[in-house]
């Protein structure tokens, strides 16, 4: 995996984390440490079952493939993953126009700008 | 001037006009940057918008209104109003100082209507530079700039000796002299301050873009003083120049929305009230020379022009300009500066536009803005240095600048 993917998916981690708990990460580090990514892990899945976030169980597994470049040892999610519905275009409802806004969400907003 | 030759109606209307513009400052644009800022830096931006207000005012009233507003070379104002000496009212006598750029209404009116727009031009500029620059630098440099570069700027395309007004430059309300030119030296600021840590790698969450809508509609609401105050009159141009400045907002946002949404699969909340700036900035030179159809093709165009002046343009230019001043108020600038020359209708104003003539204001007013801007920034690097250190950074310019952080 390319560092600036593990980057973007750190950076992703680091948002979440700040929306969902209140915890503030720096995120270049936990792309470049291996022990503190794991903590970072550890915590985000902890957080995420005993709150019930289950996008943070998401990128936490994605942070723990990326150090590894393996899949990861735990087992599925217990909640059924989703993306944000997208706003569908301006003449189609969001159903029959899910696709619409998918790309941009994987990418983590707000990095090189704010528009 | 007698002072019964005053006349009511457009005194009233320019006193309100003042309010209406400095509203657009204070709160205005401090809750437009401040919510768009990460929470540590909250209070420094909102601080440095207020301190601006405080000392561009002082500056305008020993030096910055007779730079600008009084007749002297094609350059540069003399001498006459500094202090605003002379702005006498005598009640006895019954008599008021008049402008001879606005010989209805008094001329401390006059240079309060045109003090709270060299305030906003400054304030504008703190979008391209928070998060790192140091607060004493923030003074120094917005102190210096206001004097050096805005006040002759606002001479040459105002007064009417002024060697861009003596070339038939149209500039209504200040697509050239606010917008341009905040754009400009926002842009050479983030260029020579360098990136925040971390600008390409981090996310830099807004602290809440409920503030920014909020500062977004006063931005609105303050513009119909802004342009159609311009007019120095409570009269039909004043009245037309308002209709256009709310169709043009509206077009701006519509189309930025679009443009958004077909890019990026959802219209946002910021995207609309960058729309709708951008629309006002847009209209700005053209608003007492423009029919409302032509209002609405301007506030269009700039929308999305400006979205990719804040995207495209942004990335290509490579500086951490943080709220894309000059993605917003320098392309808006430009795109209005030049529309201006196309669609300016001489029914509405007895002028012809010139665009040829519109592009010379808009290369010199940028020229000039760089280069001084640019020797500004290195002066007062040489007096306080420009950023913070890396650690007062990371920890927030709310702490490290003031000793003061938001609330929980």
């Amino acid at each position: 995996m390319l560092p600036s993917e593990k980057l973007a998916i750190a950076a992703h981690l680091h948002v979440l984390l700040r929306r969902k708990t209140g915890r503030v990460t720096d995120t270049q580090w936990m792309a470049d440490n291996a022990d503190y990514a794991t903590e970072i892990v550890r915590f985000a899945r902890r957080s995420a079952e005993k709150d019930g976030h289950v996008d943070l169980l998401e990128w936490a597994d994605k942070l723990e493939m990326a150090l590894s470049s393996r899949p990861p040892a735990r087992p599925p999610a217990r909640w059924p993953v989703a993306e944000p519905p997208a706003a569908g275009g301006l003449l189609a409802t969001p159903a029959a126009h899910g696709d619409a806004g998918d790309g941009p969400m994987d990418t983590p907003r707000y990095v090189r700008g704010l528009r | 001037m007698a002072q019964d030759s005053v006349n009511a109606a457009d005194t009233a209307w320019m006193m309100t006009s003042t309010a209406l513009v400095l509203l657009m400052t204070l709160p205005g644009i401090a809750l437009f940057y401040g919510g768009m800022v990460r929470r540590k830096n909250v209070l420094n931006t909102m601080a440095s918008v207020v301190a601006i207000a405080a000392l561009v005012s002082l500056l305008w009233f020993a030096l910055g209104y007779s730079l600008a507003f009084t007749p002297g070379s094609g350059w540069l104002g003399g001498s006459s109003r500094l202090w605003f000496s002379g702005l006498d009212y005598l009640k006895d006598a019954g008599k008021v100082a008049v402008s001879h750029v606005a010989p209805n209404v008094p001329e401390s009116v006059y240079a309060m209507f045109q003090l709270t727009f060299a305030i906003i031009t400054a304030a504008l500029i703190v979008g391209a530079v928070v998060e790192r620059m140091r607060f004493s630098a923030m003074l120094w440099f917005i102190g210096l700039w206001s004097l050096v570069v805005y006040a002759p700027i606002a001479h040459w395309v105002w007064e009417p000796g002024g060697w861009l007004a003596q070339r038939g430059v149209l500039d209504f309300a200040g697509g050239s002299v606010v917008h341009i030119n905040a754009g400009v030296s926002g842009l050479v600021c983030a260029h020579m301050l360098g990136p925040r840590r971390g600008y390409g790698r981090e996310p830099f969450e807004p602290f809440n873009l409920g503030l920014t809508m909020a500062g977004a509609g006063l931005l609105w609401v303050g513009w119909f003083g802004f342009n159609a105050g311009s007019a120095v009159a409570s009269d039909g141009r004043a009245g037309l120049a308002m209709a256009v400045t709310h169709i043009a907002a509206s077009a701006g946002a519509m189309t930025w929305m679009l443009g958004e949404w077909m890019v990026r699969g959802r219209p946002s909340l910021l995207g609309l009230c960058s729309g709708l700036v951008a629309g006002l900035v847009a209209i700005t030179p053209a608003s007492g020379f423009v029919s409302p159809s032509s209002a609405l093709l301007i506030g269009a165009v700039a929308g999305v022009a400006c979205y990719w002046g804040a995207t495209g343009l942004k990335r290509i230019l490579n500086a951490d300009d943080s709220l894309d001043v000059f993605g917003v108020h320098g392309i808006g600038g430009m795109v209005g500066a030049l529309m201006t020359g196309l669609l300016a209708s001489k029914g509405i104003s007895g002028v012809h536009g010139d665009i040829g003539v519109q592009l010379l204001g808009v290369v010199a007013v940028a020229v000039y803005s760089a280069v001084m801007s640019a020797a500004l920034l290195w002066v007062t690097k040489a007096i306080v240095g420009l950023r913070v250190d890396d650690g007062s950074e990371v920890t927030g310019l709310d702490i490290t600048q003031h000793r003061e952080h938001m609330g929980t």
